[in-house]
């Protein structure tokens, strides 16, 4: 079998037919793109990108590019495996699907008789994002009709911007078509970098029409990342976890100067006072000027002080934040001082302006709006407290564990303060040893577990610690849903390229044929086409405007054509009366009362600049004394593609360090180097560039973890570094880590 | 007629779709054989780094060095359209010839693979798909629409004639196909 995936298709394209298949990937990559899948002899030998007239083509990035070598990789699983060696170590033997079943289904009934189901532990992901065999909702519903199970809340990217914006907003729409660029004439991309993170197919190509159209764009960020290398007029470099207080100092400057958009907050918010307050220190008698920012952010006082004028009388403008500064130990502060800056300059609601928020949804083809087989009520979660809609992070883990806490939670359980003593994980579309806080801990709580099984595709450093790996089908061996990442205007369909390869199953599949093993009867009644069809016809967006699903099929897309760009509360600000904010108050909340009662220190009703642990000012910055970044790659979806060689060759695995700081080590580019804090130590290759603030190092996330007999992590994993805690409105901090970096 | 590229270096980010597409369309490895490649740049100091980024395919050029270079003839430029293509059953392999054509080039654009005796391949300007009326790979992948193709004369009528950009120099001995629109230092 893996001889037969070695052989390369080859450019021979003669004898046999080639079909060409339109469909498009469920990576949880920023984008969403039509591919036209080059297939013969049930392998895709090549991959074409939309062929739409321009302007309206959806171009792919690199990632799919290469995405035949993902799915034909020689390194993909084909059949299931259960553990011979220690966890961790990687030896496994071939076993039947009837020995896999049974040894799950064995263990899922051990485990309930024993300790009952809240020993049970449900780890679902974004590794496969799309309607039917995202394997969460299936496996969810499994496990709700065999009696329960304990599952984890949040996710790893966002959830600083969507407290913040649920916070100000009482939504998460807060997005613009990416086009409505093209009528700004100020961008400040305010640590957003989407000529790697993507942002929507298209946004970094609507970014540049937009330089090109002659908006003025500022970047401020730690890194002078492409897009600031490809559009941006001038860099500010700024330390990570600061970029509230230098948004306090630009309020304050508005203040000062009298700068602001009176009229507008009046008009559309509430508690800008009590913000105001802030800034100016009444207070606690400290007021918020550019200088005290300058100390803390790195950023000169009279910088902060040009944009905080140029910002506010240059209109329309768009600040754009986004989620990665908001990973941090503060980071919804970030997002709510932003959106708040919108307000201050009238910016939110109209063309060419942003509400910030971080999230750049709009309503038309929103991924949240998705429609997916449906759960059930998880018995284990009845007697819980109401969640929904609740600030109260709190609240929302008396049930559930925290994304960035699941192995915390396997080592402490119920003593630790968590839901449950955990005794088995079943896991998919995720590789959270990789992708979450502290790898070094992650290790050692999968080795505490009774039983650990996963899906997969590949051997994953997560899959290494399993007692039983699945196989199964990617999204090329498949027919789905999907919708763009985060949004539209449009919806997407994945077409079946290839009959699955090997033995692998579809997530769906593997989740029904254990149901029948558990004794639970027509769990899934219908053919796959009969779901796909169902779930077009009965979403309240789609159904209306999909009338023809075979020819949806076929196209692989449906395109909603927007008379004018969509513009976040354009409706509020045209008829704030009948139009009111989804906040209690109905306007923009600056001052949250909702913030107020949770009466916690770190969820402060105004936005406001905190000090914590791991920043600047903790003493353990003398002995870890570098800020260590972890952005998105551009040649991996955060650990996925990982294996991929055409996408590996692009851009080598290095940390990124300022020659200050390598100099001051003695370190010179391509130097193998350590990188150690005291939750680990990873070894990397140097990469010594101007393009980042001294006192500061960057890792991509999504390398995977390879530690050696002595612990050293020789795959260079940014989580090895990072901590697994999160903020006070639940965002994973993997952006607030201190380290210090020798040379190996 | 002579065919060409046209590179917008103001827009390029530097992602490496046309170098993956390229590889793609063409089956190479990942590995030493790069019909596309990317060329980094990064100058100044900090706060105030520039940084561009330059593609390198072959240029197609009117005067190809490599053609004459080539001691068995294997590198041929069609008359029609000037694309410049390696017959591979000519051509004798890096031992034989100590890869004259690739040392002749000043673009460095003749690859070979990792194997011993590998024969010189480059870009073809997408051969099969120019039969097609279709525009090469890397031109249809670029994510931000940075590159065009076509006959070199329409280019130049459509972009100028602009051939000098960090990262490249035009040979005017070998006279590559390209026009460019260079990036000049961003900051204001």
């Amino acid at each position: 079998m893996e001889d037969n995936l070695k052989e390369r298709p080859g450019p021979n394209i003669s004898g046999g037919e080639v079909r060409i298949v339109r469909t498009t990937s469920t990576f949880d990559c920023g984008g969403r793109c039509p591919l036209r899948l080059h297939v013969k002899d049930n392998k895709i030998i090549r991959v074409e990108g939309d062929d739409f007239s321009e302007p309206g083509q959806l171009r792919t990035c690199l990632r799919c590019r290469a995405y035949r070598q993902m799915v034909h990789h020689p390194e993909r699983l084909m059949y299931p495996q259960k553990r011979t060696g220690a966890r961790g170590e990687g030896k496994f033997e071939r076993i039947s699907w009837d020995e896999a079943y049974d040894t799950l289904a064995g263990e899922l009934i051990r485990v309930k008789e024993t300790y009952g189901n809240r020993g049970i532990f449900l780890a679902t992901g974004g590794g496969y994002l799309a309607s039917l065999h995202n394997a969460g909702f299936a496996a969810s519903r499994l496990l709700t009709q065999f009696g329960g199970f304990v599952t984890h809340y949040g996710n790893i990217s966002s959830e600083g911007a969507v407290w913040a914006s649920l916070v100000q907003y009482g939504s998460v729409m807060v997005g613009h078509s990416r086009e409505d660029m093209l009528n700004s004439k100020l961008i400040i991309l305010w640590g957003w970098d989407p000529a790697r993170m993507i942002s929507g197919t298209n946004t970094m190509y609507h970014l540049i029409k937009a330089k090109e159209n002659g908006a003025r764009i500022v970047a401020i960020d730690p890194r002078y990342h492409d897009t600031a290398a490809t559009v941006a007029d001038e860099w500010i470099p700024i330390f990570p976890g600061t970029d509230t207080a230098m948004m306090a100092a630009m309020a304050n400057v508005m203040i000062r100067e009298n700068l602001y958009d009176q009229a507008f907050l009046d008009k559309y918010t509430v508690g800008f006072d009590k913000f105001e307050q802030y800034v100016m220190g009444r207070e606690d008698g400290v007021e918020k000027t550019p200088a005290w920012a300058s100390e803390i952010s790195g950023v000169d006082a009279s910088t902060i002080e040009r944009l905080a004028r140029v910002y506010a009388t240059t209109r329309p403008a768009a600040l754009m934040d986004c989620q990665g500064p908001a990973r941090s130990a503060m980071g919804e502060q970030y997002n709510r001082c932003a959106m708040t800056l919108c307000a201050m300059t009238g910016n939110v609601g109209r063309q060419g302006g942003s509400a910030g928020g971080g999230l750049m949804g709009i309503p038309v083809g929103h991924m949240f709006r998705m429609s997916a087989i449906p759960p059930g009520k998880n018995p284990f979660e009845l007697d819980g407290p109401n969640v929904k809609g609740t600030l109260d992070i709190g609240i929302r883990v008396v049930k559930r564990v925290h994304i960035n806490k699941i192995f915390d939670a396997i080592l402490k359980g119920k003593e630790g303060g968590y839901p449950s003593d955990i005794k088995m994980m079943w896991s998919m579309c995720n590789n959270y040893l990789n992708q979450t806080g502290n790898s070094n801990k992650a290790a050692r709580a999968l080795k505490k577990l009774e039983f650990f099984a996963v899906n997969e595709l590949f051997m994953t450093p997560q899959a290494k610690y399993a007692d039983l790996v699945l196989p199964v089908t990617s999204a090329a061996e498949r027919s789905d849903l999907t919708r763009p990442w985060p949004s539209g205007p449009y919806y997407t369909f994945v077409n079946r390229a290839i009959e699955p390869l090997g033995e692998c199953k579809s997530d769906f599949d593997i989740i029904s044929d254990l149901a029948e093993r558990l004794g639970i009867k027509d769990f899934n009644p219908y053919s796959e086409d009969e779901w796909l069809r169902m779930f077009v016809e009965k979403n309240p967006e789609t159904g209306p405007q999909i009338t023809d699903y075979e020819k949806f099929k076929r196209e692989g897309i449906h395109r909603v054509s927007l008379p004018e760009p969509i513009v976040a509360f354009r409706e509020q600000i045209e008829d704030i009366e009948n139009k009111p904010f989804l906040t209690p108050s109905g306007r923009i909340e600056i001052f949250s009362q909702r913030a107020a009662n949770l009466n916690n220190p770190l969820c402060p009703p105004i936005p406001m600049y905190m000090s914590t642990p791991e920043d600047r000012k903790d003493s353990l910055f003398e002995k870890y004394p570098l800020q260590l970044l972890t952005p998105h790659p551009k040649n991996r979806v955060h650990s996925d593609l990982y294996k991929v060689e055409w996408l590996r060759e692009v851009e080598p695995h290095r940390v990124w360090i300022n020659p200050v700081d390598a100099e001051a080590r003695g370190i010179r580019d391509g130097d193998e180097v350590y990188v150690f804090n005291g939750r680990g130590k990873v070894a990397i290759t140097a990469w010594v560039t101007e393009r980042i603030i001294p006192g500061v190092i960057s890792i991509f996330e999504g390398a995977w973890y390879d530690p050696d007999e002595n612990g050293i992590d020789r795959g260079g994993c940014a989580n090895t570094l990072t901590k697994d805690a999160y903020s006070g409105g639940g965002a994973a901090v993997m952006n607030t880590c201190l380290v210090e970096v020798v040379k190996a | 007629m002579q065919i060409g590229f046209y590179f917008d270096q103001t827009r390029c980010t530097g992602c490496s779709a046309c170098r993956v597409a390229c590889k793609d369309w063409h089956d190479i490895p990942a590995g030493p054989e790069n019909w596309m490649r990317v060329i980094y740049t990064e100058k100044g100091k900090f706060p105030d780094p520039s940084v561009s980024y330059m593609i390198a395919p072959c240029w197609h050029c009117t005067d190809p060095v490599c053609v004459p270079a080539c001691p068995a003839g294997a590198i041929i430029k069609r008359k029609e359209d000037g694309i410049v293509f390696v017959d591979s059953d000519a051509c004798l392999g890096n031992d034989e010839c100590d890869e004259k054509c690739l040392k002749a080039c000043p673009y460095n654009a003749p690859q070979f693979g990792p194997e011993k005796g590998a024969g010189m391949r480059k870009c073809n300007y997408c051969l099969d798909r120019f039969a097609e009326g279709k525009l090469p790979n890397c031109v249809e992948a670029c994510p931000v629409r940075a590159l065009d193709a076509g006959p070199l004369r329409e280019l130049e009528d459509k972009y100028g004639k602009s051939r000098e950009a960090e990262g490249f120099k035009y040979s005017q001995r070998t006279k590559p196909a390209v026009v460019i629109k260079p990036k000049e230092r961003n900051r204001i």
